[in-house]
């Protein structure tokens, strides 16, 4: 198992490449979500998919997440943001990378690509929004509940999921409980710095915004669609927050294809530079 | 690289399969969670049975790279699967994949 040590906190990362030791095409960094998700939702879903597709696919887990370190505080959005950096740092990425958020992740890869725009060729967002004062609140409030039924209630809400969620749930909201016992993030995310409108437009890259048609948050594609430069909206019917495990395959797709084009046209400038 | 090669030579049949599996299992099973009595076998489930967390499946598919190589990729036969699927996933299933992967690779 791959640890890097970004400096502040030890990072579990799984990097796969193209079969038979091809040069890759180009690098893309898949960034999970908060609480129960790991980098495990990537692993076995649309990862493999990339390396087949000759991508240089790498993973890792969150500080507090999977198999990464527990630091008990150090949550923000800038937190992860800055260990993102140094995780490229480490693996000696220096090239612009295509980066896939899923809901948290996707807030932490476009506030790097707000930070260090000329670190990133393209950004999909999977069920996510850049940090906003919305966001914060909202996140706030769904912290709230968990930290005040999960981790002071443990054993009854533990139950309760059980018998309506089933057992997988249970146990994954068992490790969302410690974490949310153990560690300042509760409080943190909801205390992350927010970006500005002007802030999120200065965003050029191309971005994609994946949203399920039965989540809350496929009401957010058009607005994200009129704010940003370049940007692109995909809302795919009969699936909520977990859309990427659900419809990996069309998820998957969708991002093949931006990527392919992000890469075909920052070639294309580069010609044109070069010619 | 020259690593030791562990355990006994890699066979295609089911038993030495199941023996590598179970040796795997155990080792992940203690160094994670310090577990060292757990009984495994064909119909152990990964979930229910064992207790797994989607993360320690990446951990498992580390193993098995270290054991087979490339001949079984195990990210590759979960991505294909529906999530209950992998969710009600049986030792004895994995066993069935990895026997098929080797005896491919020997065929090829």
């Amino acid at each position: 198992m791959a640890m890097v040590d970004t400096g502040s906190v030890r990072l579990h990362v799984q990097r796969i490449g193209p079969r038979g030791g091809q040069p890759a095409t180009a690098t893309v960094v898949l960034v999970h979500g908060l609480l129960t998700d790991s980098l495990a939702s990537y692993y076995f879903t649309v990862a493999p998919a990339f390396a087949a597709a000759g991508l240089d696919v790498v993973m890792y887990d969150l500080r507090g997440h999977g198999r990464s370190g527990r630091p008990a505080e150090g949550y923000t959005v800038e937190h992860n943001i800055d260990d993102l950096e140094a995780l490229l740092d480490r693996l000696a990425v220096t090239g612009p990378v295509h980066l896939v958020g899923n809901s948290f992740g996707g807030t932490i890869a476009f506030g790097f690509a707000a930070r260090r725009p000329e670190r990133v060729a393209s950004v999909s967002l999977i069920e996510s929004e850049p940090a906003t004062a919305a966001w914060a609140e909202k996140l706030g409030g769904i912290l709230d509940r968990v930290v005040t039924q999960l981790a002071h209630n443990e054993p009854d809400a533990i139950a309760w999921i059980s018998t309506h969620r089933g057992h997988n749930t249970a146990r994954l909201a068992k490790g969302a409980a410690r974490l949310a016992r153990d560690t300042t993030l509760g409080r943190d995310i909801p205390a992350s710095g927010v970006l500005t409108a002007g802030r999120i437009a200065a965003v050029r890259c191309p971005v994609l915004g994946l949203y399920g048609g039965d989540s809350d948050l496929a009401e957010l594609a058009p607005w994200l669609a009129s704010t940003l430069p370049d940007c692109r909206t995909v809302v795919i019917p009969g699936h909520e927050h977990s859309v990427l495990v659900e419809a990996s395959g069309t998820v998957g797709r969708h991002i093949l294809a931006l990527v392919e084009e992000a890469g075909r046209t920052t070639g294309r400038v580069a010609a044109e530079v070069a010619g | 690289m020259n690593a030791p090669t562990p355990h006994t030579p890699v066979t295609a049949d089911e038993e030495s399969v199941l023996a590598d599996l179970t040796g795997m299992l155990a080792r992940l099973l203690e160094d994670e969670y310090g577990l060292d009595d757990i009984e495994i076998g064909m119909r152990t489930t990964f979930n229910r049975d064992l207790e797994l967390e989607s993360i320690d499946l990446v951990t498992l598919a580390g193993l098995l790279q270290e054991r087979y190589g490339d001949r079984v990729n195990f990210a590759e036969f979960l991505a294909g699967m529906e999530f209950d699927e992998i969710i009600e996933l049986t030792v004895g299933r994995l066993v069935e994949y990895v026997v098929t992967s080797l005896k491919a690779g020997e065929a090829s």
